[in-house]
């Protein structure tokens, strides 16, 4: 056989090799992705199009895209900000509902009867958010002095967390904060506590302003403070950390807190700016997917925006897509977790190369690897 | 204290206990051995839901319950050398790839299964049932529904626990297993392959994962319905640690969880005053207090646990 594959004794390092490598992973699942609309009876060309066609070229469908991209890219934000740190915390589901129950519970005062009946709206949101700040700082938080004072795995901790959260908020709906009639959900809130829309006819709604700000204050963190330096430090090299005198254990637990603040922001987004009320089962996997694009984006705040925005997009295409032509939207949600898997596995491709042995080189690589051997 | 706490709801409520266990004792068993090895194969989520398609695909295309047991033994074969090769071969991080792996899990599951509908599979299949002569055992007071009246699945998971403790303390494969997992490097150099032990680690948890799938779907749901594992391959996760990574205690453990879960249940049918989340949240606490400790210091997880060898 001419060609043969044969691994490198140094993987590739150039920046070309590992982007080329990256993009190639990319391409592979738009591929897999090509097959499966092919086998459905849909045109993958027809199909690419259509899911960016309504997502970014219709002026409702850039609203939706929007809506879509907020919550996630305040998950992403905090997924970026507690990983970089050293802590894996996966939560995100929990700081989610967390949030929106925080901020449902305060933003009912203002229906009439109430406390805050006559409070303004911006005093009205600023309370809510922090509210649900606070509520998601202390529910992260709370992982991270455990595993801090005690030990144990932040990331198995996180996971459990998700589930108490969702039974917490799931008691809420059922019981204290149950709007009389059937399904378990909470009133409708008052209107002077909902996020303000940016256009009519448009379902696109303030909280995208909340999460851009965000993301630059997060870049600004890790990039420009000496507080964002210690934390990344604590990240990369705990043990180097400690070593500079950096106090490891509360950077991870303010990594936790900001973190959770974050999440718990995204589901003040949800609630305030989408639904109006407080629902079970609200976030439906949304604390995961954040992961997903923080880790498409390379946990770079710079670049979970456009990540974002392209998933959201994604999904909102999707769906009009179901709609139109009955294509499952689920395709989504494999596309995006082919691309992350396979991104994450391109460095493979790395460590093997490709070789053509010609007749003559083919002796002599025997013997080479004779010599090699013995 | 009226009459709510009679022999109906016991027996009732041990039923209940020993058949919400099953599916997750077998999931978490299977995860054992690969957390044992060093891998946590947070993928078992996903596994399950694909084992339970598996099941369905194979169950209503054939008519028969057995095949449907089959497809997703093979479903949780290639999801195993996907994953294994993703964290063992590849070295990418576990957590994230897991994580991912639900995801795609998630999307591929609920897009084949519309497929298949839309091909005129039957929306329901057949399930397994116990045998006839447990019928009359299980007319035993108190206990006899819990002991005797479970789908056979139940009785192979417990055998397979037996199984698990038996391999992974009395033979060579478990010695290295646990070595693996404890002390890759030292592994190493006694001559075990620590590639090919974890391949076999996460491959049991998830040919285990994709069968507590068709469990779930043979013996208990008869309906594919995406939310079908709503989870419990996290409280697979939990309960290994709740059974300290043994799978006598992991076995026991699940029945904990059952009777949490089964206990919920009941009081809910009787108009208890207590929040039914209160109970269902007992497990999670359980297992948090676990991770971090509270149980005393046998509770630690293996060495390597999460850390991709380096060569």
């Amino acid at each position: 056989m001419p060609l043969a594959i044969e691994r490198r004794l140094e993987p590739l390092q150039s920046r070309f090799a590992v982007t080329s490598a990256a993009v190639g992973a990319v391409l592979l699942a738009l591929v897999v992705c090509a097959a499966l609309f092919a086998m459905v009876g849909v045109n993958p060309l027809e199909a690419y199009a259509s899911l960016m066609a309504e997502a970014f070229a219709t002026e409702r469908g850039i609203g939706y895209t929007v809506v879509r991209a907020t919550p996630l890219i305040l998950i992403a934000l905090g997924t970026i900000v507690a990983w970089r740190t050293g802590f894996g915390y996966l939560g995100f589901e929990g700081c989610f509902v967390v949030g929106a129950a925080a901020c449902t519970a305060i933003a009912l005062h203002g229906n009439p009867g109430g406390v805050l009946e006559d409070w303004p709206r911006l005093p009205m949101l600023l309370l809510c958010g922090a509210a649900s700040a606070a509520a998601g700082a202390a529910w992260a938080g709370l992982v991270g002095w455990v595993r801090i004072r005690w030990g144990g795995s932040e990331v198995l901790m996180s996971l459990m967390t998700n589930y108490i959260a969702l039974l917490l908020v799931q008691y809420l709906v059922s019981g204290p904060l149950r709007a009389p009639g059937g399904l378990p959900q909470s009133a409708r809130l008052p209107e002077n506590s909902w996020l303000p829309l940016l256009m009519e006819g448009s379902r696109a709604h303030a909280g995208i302003f909340i999460a851009l700000t965000s993301a630059a204050l997060v870049w600004l963190l890790l990039r420009k403070t000496p507080l964002g330096y210690e934390m990344v430090l604590s990240g990369l090299s705990p043990r180097a950390a400690r070593y500079g005198g950096i106090a490891v254990g509360r950077r991870q637990l303010q990594a936790a807190m900001l973190a959770g603040a974050l999440g718990a922001l995204a589901g003040l987004a949800q609630v305030l700016g989408v639904h109006y009320r407080l629902m079970d089962g609200m976030s439906g996997g949304i604390g995961f997917i954040g992961i997903v694009v923080a880790l498409l984006a390379r946990l770079n705040p710079a670049g979970v925006v456009p990540v974002a925005l392209l998933y959201g997009g994604l999904s909102v295409g999707a769906d009009a897509m179901q709609r139109a032509t009955g294509t499952p939207s689920s395709i989504t949600f494999i596309l995006q977790a082919l691309i992350v898997l396979l991104v994450l596995a391109s460095p493979v491709v790395l460590r093997w190369r490709v070789v053509w042995r010609g007749r003559a080189s083919r002796e002599g690589g025997t013997l080479a690897q004779g010599v090699g051997r013995g | 204290m009226d009459n709510w706490v009679d022999v109906a709801f016991f027996t009732t409520w041990l039923a209940a206990s020993v058949r919400l266990a099953g599916p997750v004792m077998l999931a978490a068993l299977g995860e054992v051995l690969s957390e044992r090895a060093g891998v946590l194969n947070i993928g078992i989520e996903g596994v399950i839901l694909l084992g339970a398609l598996g099941a369905y695909l194979g169950a209503a295309g054939s008519g028969s319950a057995w095949v449907g047991l089959l497809a997703a033994a093979g479903v949780g074969l290639v999801c195993g050398l996907l994953l294994s090769w993703m964290y063992v071969s590849a070295r990418a991080s576990q957590v994230v790839t897991g994580i991912v792996f639900n995801l795609l899990a998630l999307g591929l599951a609920s897009f084949v299964y519309r497929q298949a509908v839309a091909a005129g599979f039957s929306e329901s299949v057949p399930m397994l049932e116990p045998a006839a002569w447990q019928q009359d055992l299980a007319k035993l007071p108190l206990v006899g529904p819990a002991l005797f009246g479970q789908p056979p699945l139940l009785y192979a998971t417990l055998g397979l626990a037996a199984l698990a403790s038996f391999v992974l303390y009395r033979t060579r494969f478990g010695l290295s297993v646990r070595a693996v997992g404890e002390n890759p490097r030292a592994a190493d150099a006694a001559g075990i392959s620590v590639v090919k032990t974890r391949y076999a680690g996460v491959l049991i948890s998830s040919v285990a994962a994709a069968l507590a799938g068709a469990y779930l779907m043979v013996c208990e749901v008869g309906l594919f319905r995406d939310g079908i594992v709503s989870g419990q391959g996290f409280i697979a996760l939990a309960i290994v640690i709740l059974g300290h990574w043994s799978p006598g205690r992991v076995a026991l453990a699940a029945l904990l969880f059952g009777a949490a879960d089964a206990l919920q249940l009941s009081l809910q049918l009787r108009g208890w005053g207590l929040p039914p989340q209160v109970l269902l949240a007992f497990p999670y606490v359980l297992a948090l207090l676990a991770i971090c400790g509270v149980f005393g210091r046998s509770t630690r997880q293996p060495r390597a646990l999460m850390q991709p060898l380096e060569n």
